[in-house]
């Protein structure tokens, strides 16, 4: 395996770091130097995202491109990166807004350029990291990164009430992420035994399957349980606390209804390049977060608190649309209209059928690219008059038929037309939710959005684009090569995504059947084996060297009795004079 | 003899006198002697359990007190002299600056 | 054997029943007749400012010509007796249909769709009354939108539209021709917006779209439900019946092809057993379904439900109640539009759904009934509606929406050819008279009341002779042309049709036929008599209105002889047997037997052939009272009362049936505004008052204040500190010394 094989998920993540230093040593005046070189980072990561997409196999274990390294082993803390099929296409979609956000503020950013592109970088950073980390609180690091290169993006070059908006953000994030965080601990205390912990998220998943498996059983039948192992105990008393600590900080990053209330200030005051990534890939690290750790790590909870979570989707799905129709702000519009569209993937995904997962995930990529060109073509015409009040446009299509043709069909995606992105998304996630055992009603009142949404779109559209032409806008002028550059591949993929959906469906396979499996533990664990279930990572590496792929746990033993540092023998060997530390009084 | 009970009564009295001081009084030297006398207090109930039990424990600690009293004395008589050049004052109740 | 080869040894005429193609290449080329225009659309739309207004024309024009061809082509190769296609859901090769799988288009979990593409006898007369009447009108429009600058768009979508009408039409797959479904609905948003300056005219595209869509979110769950109810067929059929090896194959084209494919749910409609003579093991209308979110209701209720909700879809598409409301809105679009979209093609998708579906359908005759009475309701009201329109095209709208009516009577009692057959004969004829009142506007300056206009005979003799001809197709008056045969298709089908159990609805909408086709007489009769008759009008907007150009002139004359032409088929001139069949019933019943098999089997429908030329001789008078009430009112009484007012009822009544009945404003107040309402309340209530500013903000608020208050507490004076210090080391002290006595 060469160099590149083993490290290709980190040069991904640290790529626009790399480039961040290097800006960082460029002088603030030059900002040309400063927009290319980031464009060059943001493309290299591109680059390199297309290539671990492509390189993943549906066929082929369930996370590729492992990397493991020991980072804090007293606290069972390593750098273990890796990718399945769901976090190789987010990376990819990552990758992909990242040169686009870039392109977006090329002439719009003109004050401390430097350090916006430094925030850019560092957030893209931590954004894939986020993706790419298989271990908890690796994932926390990044996650709790990704806050603060946002909270200057909207807080120094957003519009008039930016800091508002990023406190609010900031804050309404971070109360979740601490909830996040003591279930993390809780987790990583009650799970495993005093000498074997670890806070790696595959070795807490297997220790515990059996525990949830009893626990399921259990909670199925509905009596006292007396004879449930201690592991099960503590689950069964905590699981539902710890479900939902981490389903409230992935449900405000989501957004769900009610702690949506961020979203639309958080985006109607950011720059163009920070709503792009806002909607494109942040607010996916929510939906992405429920499908990694919430639901697989407590599918019992899950199944006792589906009803109420599903009908806070169907809530957010009708909810946001409706809000959509009282809207005078086009990027308030357009943030409430990603209330919907995200309430679909968290439908789809409490579903817990396989029709309904794809397209929870399906719509994931889909929303990214809608939403983000959405964003990305208001803020050319933002660019322009810097005003967003729909009051103060109005037949632009007259001065701008290139912006209104990209336009138009950016908002086909969006309403989910037969032909683009979104109805293969839609689609599948309203199947999954029929086939579901969810009540019917729920399904009705989900496809509600498919009125709703061209209403509410197509308002904007008429507002804006069609109607006399009047006052300010005759000055405006069509988009030039670079604007057009910029969105067309978004439009394209848009297009391509709804003709040719199954080359992505392929790659995201193997991650709902798995996801769908581990979900359904908690309802009808009885037909998949625990050993179909469990999560099969690197070793811990030995303490020089990379470590080899060994086979997972077997069956039956669920708990790990290896430990993230083996006795070193090898390290015993080199050194004989000095004895090898005796492993429990290291971790105490 | 006299019995210890006497000279912890003593040291009591002492120390509270020496307290009510510290909290009331409005001079900062006066304030400093204050914490002199809670200081020789506790020297004095050392001292008194010393001779009750004998050994020299007792005294050993009266010697750290002694020290960390002369100690503690100079370095705050030299912070009160800076604070007296700033301030103009001694009077601990005009030295606000920390209040919220 | 392909023509080539026949003609060298066997006579013309017999060789022309074979196709020069051979059935597998058409059907593996039958992904160009889609091709075409979208290639057509995509080179016009980008393309289009750059290469100027003829070479736009030429190629629009030539790309849906192209696409005539090999539709022409693909009749042909379905003509020939050899064509067969092997339906991966049967071991029965089905005659007379090709088709081709160009691949999945996406699968997950159990569930899949394909790209695949059939031609059978059905399809084959859709896609050639859809190319060949969408050509005229390509050729139409290049003499009518000559001096629009916005061509290039115009021709883009136009081109975009037959497109998505042939994926319609070809799909071979229920979310294939959804695609095509909702793609001609975007179109048809695209065009009656056309002239988007107006905001007016902008809006009323909107409105066509979201009602449009309304009918969409009832199709979607209609093919959720569906696929739900094939998945519980396919747990609860038994193989050990002597279906088994039927079923075997069954099953494996549902894993190949998906649960939603055209074929497949004929298969199932096959294989259900009839509900009064069970077998052991097979599944019947009455079974209940066991177990999965339809767990408790039987196969029947399903079926129907599932059936309703597509009627919902086909409401919206096809203009019937309650969703007609957007189609005379959509007149505001350019009238070529409103010939091509919303009278020959898109607005026949709904019927040409349930002739697709047909097995389904038969099998639910509930759901029949109540296709049949919302056509007859809607043909009547349109009709009566129409009676008051002073605006030309929205009185062909509404006659459209009746027609429409018609059709949808047919489907609901079972008789499928008439239907298509009325489509056909609709699509010329309708076409004809809007591509004429076109003319007529744009001879006139755009005037669209016909008070403004009259005695235009003399001064528009091709435009009033093929008006006049296709207002006689569509009412029967005097001359039977086309129109009369298929509408009294329906009305003797209709008439000999029983719906099991619904036996009244078969008299009840025969009887609003008869109503409507007086009307139809009627309000034709009125618009050619008050646009060309009689004497000019004093309020016409030029002195001479001057004829139209010969782009605009051939279309019009082609229809006219189409309409006429196209009588041949209601003919019954094939004897089959027992009795005689129509022309178009014949080279229908390759598709349509299934259905009437089952009608049979489950003894759904029972037809009973009465006397046809009765039926004939009581159309024609319906129709010639209806034409004659209208010369005699227009030509005679109404100018021999000028001046004077009409009768205050007779005037109430105009009003209202001018107003549509106000429909449109039950549905602005009952439906629309409350909404508007709730999302307002929704907004400014819960997000704004109680979410952000009571609980988020106010959770600042909160914080705020608390902070505020504890940092009274830092007073900044050294001795108050050290007197709580004093304190707090009191009270341990205090505590310890309890706990030690204790």
């Amino acid at each position: 395996m060469s160099f590149l094989q083993t490290h290709l998920v980190n040069l991904v993540v640290f790529a626009p770091l790399v480039f961040a230093v290097i800006i960082a040593a460029l002088p603030p005046s030059e900002k040309q130097q400063i927009r290319v070189a980031t464009l060059l980072g943001m493309t290299l990561t591109l680059v390199l995202a297309l290539w671990l997409y492509l390189g993943f196999e549906p066929g082929g274990p369930e996370f590729q491109f492992e990397y493991r390294a020991p980072w804090i082993p007293s606290l069972g803390i390593s750098f273990h990166t890796g990718v399945d099929g769901l976090a190789a296409s987010l990376i990819l979609l990552t990758g992909l807004l990242g040169p686009l956000a870039v392109l977006a503020s090329w002439s719009f950013i003109e004050e401390r350029v430097k350090e916006f592109h430094l925030a850019l970088l560092v957030l893209q950073m931590a954004m894939v990291g986020t993706f790419a980390s298989l271990d908890l609180i690796l994932f926390y690091v990044f996650w709790e990164a990704m806050l603060i290169p946002m909270y200057f993006i909207i807080g120094i070059w957003g519009s008039e009430e930016r800091v508002m908006a990023a406190v609010k953000f900031f804050l309404f994030t971070l109360v979740g992420s601490l909830l996040m965080l003591l279930a993390i601990l809780a987790i990583y205390f009650i799970t495993q035994p005093a000498g074997a912990r670890s806070f790696d998220h595959a070795q807490i998943y297997n220790s515990l399957l059996s525990a949830t498996r009893e626990v399921s059983a259990c909670a199925r039948t509905g009596a006292l349980c007396p004879n449930l192992s201690p592991l099960a105990q503590s689950l069964w008393t905590y699981g539902p606390w710890m479900f939902l600590a981490f389903a409230l900080a992935f449900a405000v990053k989501v957004p769900m209804f009610p702690v949506h209330t961020w979203l639309p200030d958080a985006h109607v005051q950011a720059p163009a390049a920070g709503s792009i990534i806002l909607a494109g890939v942040m607010l996916k690290m929510g939906t992405f977060g429920f499908w990694r750790y919430a639901i697989p790590l407590f599918p019992v909870a899950v199944r006792d608190l589906r009803p109420a979570l599903a009908a806070l989707a169907i809530i957010g799905i009708d909810y946001g649309a409706l809000m959509c129709l009282a809207q005078r702000d086009v990027k308030r519009l357009i943030a409430y209209s990603s209330v919907s569209h995200l309430g679909f993937c968290m439908l789809g995904m409490l579903a817990i059928t396989e029709e309904g997962a794809a397209g929870s995930a399906y719509q994931m990529l889909n929303h990214g690219i809608s939403t983000g060109a959405l964003f990305l073509l208001f803020g050319m015409l933002y660019e322009r008059r810097h005003v967003r009040l729909i009051a103060e446009y109005g037949g632009i299509a007259k001065v701008m038929p290139v912006f209104s043709a990209l336009f138009l069909i950016i908002t086909f995606s969006s309403i989910a037309v037969p032909g683009t992105n979104g109805f293969v998304g839609e689609f599948l996630v309203l199947l999954g939710t029929f086939r579901s055992a969810l009540p019917l009603a729920f399904g009705v009142l989900a496809a509600l959005a498919v009125i709703l949404s061209p209403a509410y779109m197509l308002w904007m559209v008429q507002r804006v684009f069609f109607g006399q032409l009047q006052g300010e806008n005759h000055r405006l002028r069509d988009l030039g090569f670079r604007e057009i550059a910029t969105a067309l591949p978004l439009v394209a993929l848009a297009i391509l995504m709804g003709v040719m959906p199954q080359p992505f469906l392929s790659r995201l396979a193997p991650s709902v059947k798995l996801f769908v499996a581990r979900a359904s533990l908690g309802s009808s664990g009885e037909h998949s084996k625990l050993g179909d279930l469990e999560m099969k990572v690197l070793e811990l590496p030995a303490q020089t060297g990379i470590g080899l792929r060994r086979e997972g746990p077997k069956p039956g033993q669920p708990a790990q009795t290896g430990g993230p540092v083996r006795l070193a023998r090898s390290g015993a060997a080199e050194n004989p004079s000095i004895p090898p530390p005796n492993p429990p009084e290291l971790r105490r | 003899m006299v019995s210890t009970e006497h000279y912890l009564f003593l040291a009591a009295l002492i120390f509270c006198v020496g307290m009510f001081g510290v909290m009331v009084r409005r001079n900062a030297l006066v304030v400093f002697m204050c914490i002199e006398l809670m200081l020789n207090a506790s020297n004095l109930t050392f001292l008194a359990f010393a001779r009750q039990r004998g050994d020299s424990m007792g005294h050993v600690s009266a010697f750290f007190v002694i020290a960390v009293a002369a100690a503690e004395a100079a370095i705050g008589l030299a912070i009160l002299i800076a604070v007296y050049r700033s301030r103009g004052t001694l009077n601990i109740q005009d030295i606000r600056t920390m209040k919220h | 054997m392909v023509f080539s080869e026949c003609i060298r040894h066997a006579p013309l005429l017999e060789c022309l029943q074979k196709s020069p193609v051979d059935a597998q290449s058409m059907a593996q080329m039958a992904w160009l007749i889609i091709a075409l225009p979208l290639a057509g659309a995509f080179i016009c739309g980008v393309f289009g400012r750059m290469l100027g207004r003829a070479n736009t024309n030429l190629i629009a024009c030539a790309a849906v010509a192209g696409s005539f061809v090999f539709c022409v082509l693909a009749f042909w190769a379905v003509n020939d007796r050899a064509t067969t296609l092997i339906s991966p859901f049967s071991r029965d090769p089905i005659r007379y249909a090709l088709g081709h799988d160009f691949g999945t288009w996406f699968a997950a979990g159990s569930f899949r769709v394909n790209f695949g593409l059939a031609v059978d006898h059905l399809s084959a007369v859709m896609i050639m009354v859809v190319t060949g009447v969408g050509l005229l009108i390509h050729v139409y429009s290049t003499s009518y939108m000559a001096h629009d600058e916005g061509y290039w768009r115009f021709f883009a979508y136009l081109n975009l539209f037959i497109a998505m009408m042939l994926t319609l039409v070809l799909a071979d797959s229920l979310p294939l021709l959804f695609v095509g479904w909702e793609g001609v609905g975007l179109c048809s948003y695209l065009l009656i917006g056309f002239w988007y300056e107006d905001a007016a005219k902008a809006w009323a595209g909107r409105k066509a779209f979201i009602v449009n869509r309304i009918g969409d979110f009832g199709f979607l769950i209609g093919m959720f439900l569906l696929t739900l109810w094939v998945s519980a067929f396919q747990a609860q059929t038994d193989n050990a019946t002597g279906q088994g090896r039927a079923l075997e194959q069954w099953r494996a084209g549902v894993s190949e092809q998906g649960p939603l494919n055209l074929r497949g749910l004929e298969q199932v409609a096959l294989r259900i057993a009839p509900s009064f003579a069970p077998m052991a093991g097979a599944v019947s209308l009455q079974t209940p379904i066991q177990s999965g979110p339809l767990e408790g209701n039987t196969f029947g209720q399903v079926l129907v439900a599932v059936l309703l909700l597509f009627m919902l879809g086909a409401a919206g598409k096809s203009a019937q109640l309650p969703l007609y409301i957007w189609l005379p809105d959509a007149m505001v679009g350019p009238t070529p539009v409103s010939a091509l979209i919303h009278a020959a093609t898109m607005v026949t998708a709904g019927v040409y759904l349930f002739c697709r579906i047909g097995s389904l359908l038969v099998l639910a005759p509930a759901a029949m009934a109540v296709i049949a009475l919302v056509g007859a309701a809607t043909a009547l009201l349109a009709a009566l509606i129409a009676f008051a329109q002073n605006d030309i095209k929205k009185v062909l709208a509404y006659s459209t929406v009746s027609q429409l009516g018609f059709m949808f009577m047919a489907l609901g009692l079972g008789v499928y050819w008439a239907a298509i057959f009325h489509l056909v004969t609709h699509a010329f004829f309708k076409a004809c008279l809007f591509l004429g009142a076109g003319s007529v506007m744009h001879g006139n300056a755009d005037e669209t009341d016909i008070r403004r206009l009259g005695g235009l005979r003399k001064e528009m003799p091709w435009t009033a002779a093929t008006f006049l001809i296709a207002s006689i197709a569509i009412s029967g008056f005097i001359l039977p042309l086309s129109g009369f045969f298929s509408k009294d298709a329906i009305l003797h089908g209709v008439h000999s049709s029983q719906l099991a159990g619904y036996e009244w609805v078969s008299s009840a909408v025969w009887i609003g036929g008869l109503l409507t086709a007086f009307c139809t007489a009627f309000y034709i009769g009125r618009l050619y008599l008050l646009v060309f008759e009689g004497k000019r009008s004093p309020d016409a907007p030029v002195a001479h209105a001057h004829e139209s150009d010969w782009p605009m002139i051939m279309p019009l004359a082609a229809l006219a002889a189409l309409s006429v032409v196209a009588l041949i088929y209601g003919l019954p001139i094939i004897d089959v047997g027992d009795g005689r069949q129509t022309l178009i019933e014949n080279y229908l019943s390759t598709v349509f037997n299934l259905p009437h098999q089952l009608a049979r089997i489950h003894r759904t429908v029972s037809v009973e052939q009465e006397g046809l030329f009765g039926a004939w001789a009581l159309a024609w008078v319906i129709a010639l009272a209806g034409g004659g009430f209208a010369c005699v009112l227009y030509l005679w009484y109404l100018p021999s009362r000028r001046g004077a007012p009409l009768p205050a009822p007779i005037r109430t009544l105009a009003r209202w049936a001018a107003n549509g009945f106000y429909l449109d404003q039950v549905y602005d107040f009952g439906i629309v505004r409350p909404i508007k309402f709730i999302s307002f309340v929704l907004y400014k209530v819960i997000d704004s008052l109680l979410i952000d500013t009571l609980l988020v903000r106010g959770t600042a608020w909160i914080t705020a204040r608390v902070a505020s208050a504890i940092r009274l507490l830092q007073t900044g004076d050294a001795q108050s500190y050290a007197a709580v210090m004093a304190l707090a080391v009191l009270c341990a002290a205090g505590y310890a010394v309890i706990q030690v006595l204790k």
